[in-house]
């Protein structure tokens, strides 16, 4: 399991670092949904399954989708991989970021302290914990829910008005 | 715009920055910041030409990493203490992002170059937007957090604002890029108080306020872009150049105007607790910003520029622009500093 | 620092570093700011359950409700600026340069 944990690890933070070596879009957004599937996997073996299955169906499903779609738009003639000069340098440079950040704050407590700490990592339970904290947004957490529904459909306007091609055609070829 | 969208998203500009100022949880407050810049955003780009666009884009990328990076330093605060509290003690690594989080949202020093190029990218109206009430929500955050919040790192960025507002000003043609420079300057003023005494921090927040209001609305009036616009504010309106005389002098802080008051007892202050080199040097390119205020009131009061037999008559129309929203705060930016000992509580 | 906080630093920092270091395309600064927010996410949901607070489950929601919002204006402004200046280089953004 320890392993197991580590290797969803890796994936999470080498995901991101893919992302952020500033790579053609297509590999950044090919990063970004290795990173969030481990981000699911390592929200689970903390205990947090409800939690995990809203950010696989929304973020990975419903976002992550429409940025693949949008990546479209940049697309380059040559895309640049994690092979070629600069983008290979900068992984590089992460790299050795994040290894040196390991060797500063890593210290003793490293595999020490390793291991599944949740609530309801371990054992069979039948209430999840975080499912009744979700469901908080029904009752006493109702402004919240209130706020986030707001901020949706406000959302909605600010879309609509920042794509409205007034006399610039409502239809052009992007 | 349609007016019934641009009421909703006007509201929602104003109910976010409530939401912060009124929150006690960092999740709140983090909300308050995110609508306050999905509103704004629209608002920037209500024009649809490139520039506009282009600012927007700007605003969206600035303002996302910098209310992410105040998330964040509040979510490892929270690891660490578990504590959620805005007013409790931030530990070692938050209340350094949370500082450089908060400089960049309001646009110090460092971290300040993209609010002249937004502010040069919007409307008139925007801009006043952007350099007034988008600066209450991240003020509010810096008072409500002032005892955490790292104060050498806000003493130098106090410096360095002031400095590059300064300087930064000097070569500017645009009046909006000008009153960019000037509001970074202004900000660099309340980041080296915000540390040591907050209510001079509150009364300058709100002088600066309504100094900036008076100065922006006679802009608007005369609808002057560039400083060779403002050669013509007389033919507009004889009275306006008067005010926008003293406005400009006061939002340089020249003694018998209200902008002299935050200067003077951030002086006394900082002189009280020993920065004497800070401060004097903080006094000094104060002189910078205020020598492109004078060039303003230059073009504005002091010359008359060559005309044609016409122009003058422009003042005879009615003025299109209501000109009834300057009076107060053209009167407070000019009058108040007699009323000092009232208005330091 | 346990393994859990130096995930979370090491994604957040890897994402803020990406999105301020070096972009060429606007949509892979977007994708900067959305793996920000998966560490975000990360962190709040850890947080919950190593805590054992519950209550706290609510809070990876709202996280991930605005950041939605901000996905969705982040590809509405990458619309706008591929009709205004033809594609999304963000060289391209230099109209208001001093």
């Amino acid at each position: 399991m320890v392993y197991f944990i580590f290797i969803t690890f890796f994936c999470l933070v080498g995901g991101l670092a893919v992302v952020a070596c500033n790579p053609s879009p297509y590999f950044g957004a090919a990063g970004l949904v290795l990173s969030s599937v481990a981000a699911c996997t390592v929200v689970v073996e903390f205990g947090g399954s409800f939690v995990s299955l809203i950010l696989f169906l929304i973020y990975l499903g419903g976002m992550l989708v429409v940025f693949a779609y949008s990546v479209a738009l940049a697309s380059d003639p040559f895309p640049e991989g994690i092979w070629d000069m600069s983008v290979g340098a900068y992984f590089t440079g992460y790299l050795v970021f994040l290894v040196g950040f390991l060797a500063v704050f890593g210290g003793d407590s490293f595999f020490y302290n390793f291991g599944v700490i949740g609530s309801e990592a371990s054992g069979f339970n039948v209430v999840r914990g975080d499912f009744e904290g979700v469901s908080l947004l029904y009752g006493l957490g109702g402004a919240g829910l209130v706020i986030c529904g707001w901020g949706l459909l406000l959302t909605l306007f600010v879309v609509l008005e920042l794509t409205r091609g007034m006399s610039r055609g409502g239809l052009r070829v992007i | 715009m349609s007016p019934t969208i641009y009421m909703i998203i006007l509201s929602t500009l104003a109910t976010g920055t409530i939401i912060t100022m009124t929150s006690y949880h960092w999740l709140m407050a983090w909300v308050g910041l995110e609508l306050n810049t999905l509103a704004i955003i629209p608002i920037i780009s209500t024009m649809h030409h490139p520039r506009s666009t282009e600012a927007a884009t700007k605003y969206f990328l600035t303002q996302a990493a910098a209310s992410a990076l105040i998330l964040f330093s509040s979510m490892t605060n929270a690891w660490n203490t578990g504590s959620w509290d805005i007013t409790q003690p931030l530990t070692s690594p938050s209340h350094i992002l949370l500082t450089m989080a908060l400089a960049m949202k309001l646009g110090l020093a460092p971290l300040h170059f993209w609010l002249p190029e937004v502010i040069q990218g919007s409307t008139m109206t925007t801009a006043f937007i952007i350099t007034t009430w988008q600066k209450i929500a991240p003020m509010s955050l810096i008072f409500l957090t002032m005892n955490n919040l790292s104060t050498s790192v806000f003493l130098l960025m106090g410096l360095l604002s002031s400095l590059v507002g300064g300087w930064g000003g000097l070569n500017q043609t645009q009046t909006r890029k000008i009153m960019a420079y000037s509001s970074i300057a202004h900000l660099g003023w309340m980041a080296t108080i915000s540390s040591i005494m907050t209510n001079i921090l509150i009364m300058n927040l709100l002088i600066y306020l309504i100094m900036t209001t008076s100065v922006f609305l006679s802009l608007i009036i005369s609808k002057s872009k560039t400083i060779q616009d403002t050669t013509s504010t007389w033919t507009l309106s004889p009275t306006l150049t008067i005010i926008m005389l003293l406005s400009l002098l006061s939002l340089g802080g020249l003694p018998p105007l209200t902008g002299f008051i935050p200067k003077w007892l951030i002086m006394e202050e900082l002189i009280l607790q020993n920065f004497n080199l800070l401060i004097s040097m903080m006094a000094m390119s104060s002189l910078l910003s205020l020598y492109f205020y004078l060039r303003l009131t230059y073009t504005t009061a002091l010359t008359l520029s060559p005309n044609t037999t016409q122009t003058k008559f422009k003042w005879r129309f009615y003025p299109n622009t209501s000109t009834m929203f300057i009076i107060t705060p053209a009167t407070i930016s000019i009058f108040l500093l007699p009323m000092t000992p009232l208005i330091l509580l | 620092m346990t393994p859990t906080n130096l995930l979370m630093y090491s994604t957040f920092s890897l994402s803020i570093f990406g999105l301020s270091m070096h972009r060429s395309h606007l949509v892979s600064a977007l994708l900067c700011i959305e793996g920000m927010m998966l560490a975000l996410f990360i962190t709040s949901a850890t947080l919950l359950s190593t805590t054992q607070t519950t209550s706290l489950a609510a809070t990876p929601i709202i996280l991930l409700t605005f950041s939605a919002c901000e996905a969705g204006t982040g590809l509405a402004l990458l619309v706008a600026t591929a009709r205004t200046h033809g594609n999304d280089h963000l060289q391209n953004l230099n109209l208001l340069q001093c």
